[in-house]
């Protein structure tokens, strides 16, 4: 359906005259001045959330993002200091970009020892897109997408995170984790 | 003698530190801030000095100090001394009005009848309109000189628009003067002792029409075709880098403060309060001896004077915020159909009154 916009609109007189449109105008751009002037006086005093004014003072004040934001992708590290992932492949295979570089551990034999952990853990953020595939393909829980965007740097080979960097402790990810179920809906929690 | 001249240095370096020292450059800031606060936006808060900002007051040292250090720049084929010349013709006006501003009225100190006014013109407002027609000048030369198809058309629309709006503002003075019967800014300031005689009361259509001739005047939005970003990159400033950018930039935000200031004097009561004469002022202050009071009175009276000013320059600010460029044929048509015959119709009205009233 096509949208038809009047350009010949028949002004009344009173709009015409300008003079009393312009004061309706003033009125508005002074009403946003004193409205927005009183909210910072209980700002300076340290009440912050009184402010009208939605802008950030960003690298001191920083906005809380939702727990469906995708970050950069981070590793869960479990309550027993080990990291949930399995090595199995299966984000490394998900991955679009090809940005994943998993090397698994080998079990030697022994008894209570981990069956399979990952013995390098590498995403290259340089090259991530950060799509979420991998946490979707994840079957352990393991890999997440954090609420952390500020991943800019000068190097760009500083840009492959390791396995070390990469591990979060996963009471950090609770409410990412339980977002993720809901979404995937895979666990049937 | 001596004292004489010592009263007068003293009002003259007053005037400059006010204008030049206080209002040009936080002019700037008030410009960015409130823009910000009216837009639902924070605004500059950047520039700080050992991590303490001061709602970025330090924005204006950072432009000052930007504006010193850039290269001072002069077009190919540019008229160098036209091109250097320009931007002082622009400026020196600008702060020559207020020799003539009254910033408050005559006070008796140490047993000297000391006037708030650096020279008493019985020409004043006359004078106002000679020096600011000189501005002109400035602009006109400075795009002329600079080579540059953009300057010259902002030059052009410079030129055609103050000439057009001068006349609006001169016809819309008479109307004052009929009223005060004097041209001397000290005189028509003290006739507004009374509050009912107010100029906003005596001349209300006066009042709205001078204001939109001044801002039309001072190349401010919703008047700023001579330069319009959009349109012709910046106008007859197009080639000026430097210093002599400063130089346009701080000329244009003095002539918001005169344009305050005439209109508080012509219009709203100069340095007085409503219903508070300056007999009565002196009168409450008795016990601190004559020059006591007198001093005291004197403070009250430039405190209130400059409290208008900034309360004009606040709105001048809003509206410069709030509406949008006019095209520049609205503007023609604003100035010589509507403005030229509602300001004689005034002058007529006026008229008309007064010889009723006597």
């Amino acid at each position: 359906m096509a949208y038809y916009v009047n350009r010949n609109v028949k002004m009344t007189w009173w709009e015409r005259s300008y003079l009393p449109e312009i004061f309706r105008g003033l009125y508005i751009t002074s009403r946003h001045f004193f409205i927005n002037l009183f909210g910072f006086i209980p700002f300076f005093l340290g009440r912050k959330k009184d402010r009208e004014i939605f802008t950030v003072y960003y690298p001191e004040e920083m906005v809380e993002y939702p727990p469906a934001y995708r970050g950069r992708p981070v590793l869960a590290l479990n309550e027993n200091g080990h990291p949930a992932c399995v090595a199995c492949g299966l984000c490394e295979i998900a991955c679009p970009a090809y940005c994943i570089h998993i090397v698994p551990g080998c079990n030697s034999g022994k008894q209570n020892e981990i069956e399979r952990w990952p013995e390098k853990f590498d995403i290259d953020y340089a090259v991530c897109i950060f799509c979420g595939n991998c946490e979707e393909a994840c079957p352990e829980e393991a890999i997440f997408m954090s609420d952390d965007c500020e991943i800019s740097m000068l190097d760009r080979k500083k840009m492959r995170y390791t396995k070390e960097q990469l591990l979060v402790p996963v009471a950090d990810l609770k409410e990412r984790i339980e977002f993720t179920r809901k979404m995937y809906a895979k666990w049937n929690y | 003698m001596i004292t004489e001249l010592l009263i007068t240095l003293a009002k003259i370096l007053f005037i400059i530190g006010v204008t030049v020292g206080f209002f040009a450059p936080i002019l700037t800031w008030v410009e960015r801030k409130q823009s910000a606060i009216m837009q639902d936006r924070i605004g500059a808060n950047r520039a700080d000095i050992l991590g303490f900002t001061a709602l970025g007051l330090f924005h204006a040292i950072a432009d000052a100090l930007k504006m010193f250090t850039k290269e001072d720049f002069i077009p190919e084929g540019a008229n160098k001394v036209l091109h250097t010349l320009s931007p002082i013709i622009a400026v020196i006006p600008a702060i020559l009005t207020f020799a003539v501003v009254p910033f408050g009225g005559v006070y008796n100190l140490f047993g000297h009848e000391v006037n708030l006014v650096i020279s008493d013109l019985d020409v004043g407002l006359l004078f106002v309109f000679a020096i600011a027609s000189i501005a002109t000048y400035g602009y006109v030369i400075a795009g002329w000189s600079s080579n540059n198809n953009w300057s010259l058309l902002g030059s052009m629309r410079t030129a055609s628009q103050m000439i057009s709006y001068e006349v609006t503002m001169g016809l819309t003075i008479i109307g004052v003067l009929m009223v005060y019967g004097s041209m001397r800014l000290t005189d028509i300031g003290a006739i507004q002792e009374d509050f009912f005689r107010w100029g906003i009361f005596l001349q209300p259509l006066g009042f709205l029409m001078f204001l939109t001739a001044a801002i039309a005047e001072n190349k401010r939005i919703p008047f700023d075709n001579p330069e319009a970003e959009s349109e012709i990159v910046a106008g007859y400033f197009t080639e000026y880098s430097g210093l002599k950018f400063g130089m346009f930039f701080m000329a244009e935000f003095i002539e918001i403060v005169t344009i305050a200031a005439i209109v508080t004097i012509l219009f709203f009561g100069a340095w007085h309060i409503p219903f508070l004469t300056t007999a009565t002022l002196l009168s409450w202050f008795e016990i601190l001896g004559t020059t006591g009071s007198n001093l005291l009175v004197m403070l009250i009276h430039v405190g209130v004077f400059f409290a208008k000013v900034i309360l004009f320059i606040w709105l001048q600010m809003t509206i410069r915020w709030t509406l949008p460029r006019f095209r520049y044929d609205q503007i023609m048509k604003l100035g010589w159909k509507i403005l030229l015959p509602l300001s004689l119709a005034n002058v007529l009205v006026t008229g008309i009154v007064i010889l009723m009233l006597q």
